[in-house]
């Protein structure tokens, strides 16, 4: 079946187009070389229309035990939004913590074709897969949780190799189906067992006495030289703590050079200035971002309103415990190697930390040139739900409209934040590529997020609108492996979706280090750790394995 | 590089699904556990589907439950005794045929459930417990029968990362049953009922209250003021109850009282939860109806989205009240029969189900961990386990049983 967009206006900065007139083809679900006359099956006239690769979501919290606690606290929020099952789609519930089903149609819908899972828990792995493959449309991947494991911690400990620690992140990838690594609060959530309640990035943890620089060192290095192309995916130590941003820029010195991606950005560029001790230091992440190639950042942008956060960081979580709305939390320690905590919030522009929370991140949008160094994203469900994504690009496109925004906020955080200076408006160009190329550069996904010849026909078509969030929030067609899933953001199709994952190599030798301790200390034996691939298939999941660059020795 | 075979079994016998029992030729080793002993000895005594009594292929079957479905105003889907998959596929049955959902018996879970979503909670995991906890207060019953090697696995596991020594286990609560596995260093013996007595005064002892009451709940105030004392010089403890144990008139009450022991405890040192219980898989069935639906429990179908009521989807009520029109009975994980209805009736059930009267139909699937491979979830409400077939049989899967009949579902549908 041969299938014709024809007429559109593309957007696709891969390939150099910005807003050219032609003609996308798309064969068995992918996009498919120019042809002239010929036979064409179903065409799809995008006169006048935007057509850009689907977007990629690379960090929201979509799926694993975290989520589902999430979906429990969240009463009123499944009670205020349910939907219907129908002919195509599955019934569901929840707006800032939907069920599975609703995640992947409303991705679909607002033309995004892929979510990725940052925060999957090693021993939670296995579960987090079971229910992502009840996300429909959208493709996932899952970004494993290390740097709190107590193995890890013992290894460098005893002054393991670098090679030992690659073999270790390898075998860890394959056990539980990853496509990343992600650290969060490296050491601290550990720590937090131990009842520290706070750990600086060169403060010795406590019973290893390991830092978080040197976890974050370690890690960042062994994501680089075993060949998997996302770098080390970080949520820095010190979330939310004013002044986090000496924190932030030394874990970007501790990464030395070795590719790093800075996680919820937003959340850690607080400084101390000012009455309230509190100020925005978006200004120096940025500089040390246009200063370095090596560091990409997703920002984590809050917008107003009720969400609920959902975090592997229990030390964070439970300091924030008090600003809970509704005042109920729930933190969890997991297995000896990660932790969970839940805390529903709401965000007031009235409030003067929040307000500048909200500046601080469209600060970080601005100020780096960059668009391929920084991704749109709200930490779903920690800053707000996926959905306000359209009204976020209004806010980044269309500066009348964030200086009205402005003028609304608490007025000690508008005479706080540098936002009402700032020009930049964001092109179609510039979202296409923090929304689709970046994402997709950045996680080594080759074949998404451009309409090149042969990459997935994932493909969203906008009627330009001058209001963005209208135009963004319901394209006009969401095409996902050439099949139209959503027309005007009514669901048309739901295929099953596909799980992204990589398989970097390791030394077996590993695997009796690895084994000794499980035999010896966990309550899971080693064997069962381990998800199969018959496993992670079963239920007819399609898996799709990416290459890594080869190995290299350190 | 090596990622290699399998060597030990996991159990789903109870919610402790212990993974490590070998393997042999000769069958699977038990480790000492009768429930796992029990559970890979069971038969094939009945293979055989029927259609009001009579043997059936399984598609005829699929297809008189699917006409059943069809004619029921308020289907009620429940038992929910079965691997994931199986699950998924019930939760899919559910929403199709406009059914209430719900497990059996699910008032204890639902307590904790109710209690958690309502104040929030401080958990941990068994490997969690097993490394760190120096100090274990177990309030309840005596879990020895219902989780066997419970204290094998998490007090006196072999080489703890952290606890030098072994834990000091605390059991409070009224019987001296089964402890011969738990290590037991006291017992606090209190009156049946007493547990929100107890706790409560244990609770106003950690937040330093004085309390003029000699006893409480039968306990002497001194006792429960030298565990308060020493909750708060470990380290790291846990705290661990069945609900189920709780009588029903102080459940809620108790679960709440526990949850802000726990939250008062971690102001200062640190102390985990763990609600036991989780056999079936009953915390398999909460995760992927929360995950499918956005709700954990007590959820119908009726009006097209997934309302949730506590009370008004309870599946005994809607037995009890008269409510409920049509019956769909899931047990496979143990051979629980359909309870005692006159309702017109679907039993998926095990080989080894022993069934009273004449449901309208049975269907024998088969055991996952004896028939069928697939996954569980354990009782910390994190670790889903695999399982892989001990036998061979013919007998579908519940995922595939489900199938056929929402295939025959649709096939009539207007």
């Amino acid at each position: 079946m041969i299938g014709c967009i024809s007429g559109g206006r593309i957007y696709d900065p891969v390939h150099g187009k910005s807003g050219v007139v032609s003609d996308v083809f798309v064969e068995d679900g992918r996009i498919a070389a120019p042809r002239d006359g010929g036979r064409v099956d179903i065409r799809c006239d995008a006169s006048g229309l935007v057509v850009m690769a689907g977007a990629l979501d690379i960090h929201s919290h979509i799926a694993g035990g975290k989520v589902n606690l999430a979906r429990l606290l969240m009463t009123e929020d499944h009670r205020i939004e349910m939907r219907s099952h129908s002919a195509i789609a599955r019934s569901g519930s929840g707006y800032v913590s939907p069920s599975t089903f609703a995640t992947g149609y409303r991705y679909a819908a607002m033309g995004y074709t892929a979510a990725f899972e940052p925060a999957m828990v090693p021993s939670n792995a296995r579960a987090a897969h079971l229910e992502m493959a009840d996300v429909p449309i959208a493709d996932k991947g899952a970004y494993v949780m290390l740097g709190n494991e107590e193995l890890l911690l013992q290894m460098l400990a005893e002054g393991a190799e670098q090679e030992e620690i690659n073999d270790y992140v390898a075998w860890m990838m394959h056990a539980t189906a990853a496509l990343g690594v992600k650290t969060v609060n490296p050491g601290g959530i550990s720590a937090f067992k131990f009842n520290g309640r706070g750990l600086e990035i060169e403060q010795a943890g406590p019973h290893y006495g390991v830092a978080p620089r040197r976890l974050i060192q370690a890690l960042a290095r062994a994501v680089r030289e075993i060949g998997v192309h996302h770098p080390l995916h970080v949520h820095c130590n010190n979330l939310g703590v004013p002044g986090n941003i000496d924190t932030t820029l030394a874990t970007i010195a501790a990464a030395e050079g070795f590719p790093i991606h800075l996680t919820h950005a937003q959340f850690h560029s607080y400084g101390t200035e000012g009455d309230r001790h509190f100020s925005s230091a978006a200004a120096r992440l940025a500089e040390a971002v246009n200063r370095n190639p090596n560091v990409t950042i997703d920002v984590g942008q809050i917008m107003f309103g009720q969400t609920v956060t959902a975090s592997g960081d229990t030390m964070a979580q439970y300091r924030n415990h008090r600003l809970a709305s509704p005042d109920k939390w729930i933190v969890m320690d997991i297995e000896c190697d990660g932790g969970c905590g839940l805390v529903p919030f709401r965000y007031r522009d009235n409030n003067f930390v929040n307000a500048l929370q909200w500046a601080i991140g469209l600060e970080l949008f601005l100020l780096i040139e960059d668009p391929w160094q920084v991704f749109l994203t709200t930490d779903h469900p920690n800053g707000a739900p996926f959905t306000s994504y359209p009204r976020l690009i209004r806010l980044l496109m269309d500066r009348g409209f964030r200086n009205d925004c402005l003028a609304q906020i608490h007025p000690a955080a508008r005479a706080a934040t540098v936002l009402g200076t700032i020009d930049r408006e964001y092109t179609l160009d510039e979202i296409a590529i923090m929304t689709r190329a970046g994402p997709a550069r950045i996680l080594g996904l080759a074949d998404r997020g451009h309409l090149g010849v042969g990459a997935a026909a994932d493909i969203a078509i906008y009627a330009e609108d001058q209001n963005r969030e209208r135009m963004f929030e319901a394209p006009r067609h969401v095409f996902k492996d050439g099949v139209e899933v959503a027309r005007r953001g009514e669901l048309l199709a739901a295929p099953a979706s596909a799980t992204h994952i990589v398989k970097p190599d390791f030394d077996a030798a590993i695997e009796r280090r690895i084994k000794s301790f499980f035999d010896d200390h966990m309550t899971v034996s080693f064997d069962h750790f381990r998800i199969s691939e018959a496993e992670l298939a079963d239920g007819g999941v399609r898996v799709i394995e990416h290459a890594c660059r080869p190995r290299t020795r350190s | 590089m090596s990622l290699g075979d399998v060597s030990t079994i996991t159990c789903p016998f109870c919610g402790l699904a212990c993974d490590d029992l070998p393997r042999s030729p000769a069958g699977v080793e038990s480790r000492g556990c009768a429930k796992a002993s029990q559970g890979f000895a069971r038969g094939l005594t009945a293979v055989d589907h029927r259609v009001r009594g009579i043997e059936s292929q399984l598609e005829a079957a699929a297809a008189a439950a699917a006409s059943i479905l069809r004619k029921a105003r308020l289907p009620l889907i429940t038992g929910l005794g079965a691997d994931l998959a199986g699950i998924r596929a019930l939760i899919a049955l559910a929403e199709k045929a406009g059914a209430a959902i719900d497990r059996w018996q699910s008032s204890a879970q639902q307590a904790n459930l109710e209690v958690i979503r309502d104040s929030g909670a401080f958990l941990g995991t068994f490997s969690e417990i097993a490394n760190r906890a120096e100090a274990i207060l177990l309030v309840g019953r005596a879990p020895g029968e219902a989780y066997p090697r419970l204290g094998e696995r998490l007090f006196r596991n072999r080489a703890p990362l952290y606890r030098t020594n072994p834990p000091w286990v605390t059991f409070l609560g009224p019987d001296a049953g089964a402890f011969a596995d738990l290590s037991l260093a006291e017992h606090l013996a209190c009156q049946s009922g007493g547990f929100v007595e107890a706790l409560g005064a244990l609770s106003g002892l950690l937040l330093g209250r004085k309390l003029n009451a000699k006893h409480a709940a039968g306990i002497p105030i001194e006792a429960l003021a030298a565990l308060s004392n020493r909750l708060k010089a470990a380290h790291h403890s846990a705290i661990l109850w069945d609900a189920a144990h709780f009588p029903a008139a102080e459940r809620e009450i108790a679960v709440r009282i526990l949850l802000h022991i726990l939250r008062t405890l971690n102001r200062t040192t640190r102390s985990v939860g763990l609600p036991l219980g989780g056999s079936d898989n009953a915390l398999g069935v909460s995760q992927a109806l929360l995950w499918q639906t956005g709700w954990p429990s007590r959820i119908c179908f009726s009006r097209g989205v997934p309302e949730h009521d506590p009370w008004l989807y309870d599946a005994e009520r809607l037995v009890g009240d008269g409510e409920a029109d049509a019956l769909v009975w899931t047990a496979v994980i143990s051979p629980a029969p359909p309870p005692a209805t006159s309702l017109p009736t679907i039993a998926i059930v095990a080989a080894d189900t022993a069934i009273g009267g004449t449901p309208d139909v049975v269907i024998r699937a088969g055991v996952p961990a004896l028939d069928h491979g697939g996954a569980i979830v354990r009782a910390d409400n994190v670790v889903a386990l695999p399982i892989s077939a001990t036998r061979s049989s013919e007998l579908p899967t519940v995922a595939e049983a489900v199938r056929e009949i929402l295939t025959r579902l649709g096939e009539d549908a207007p």
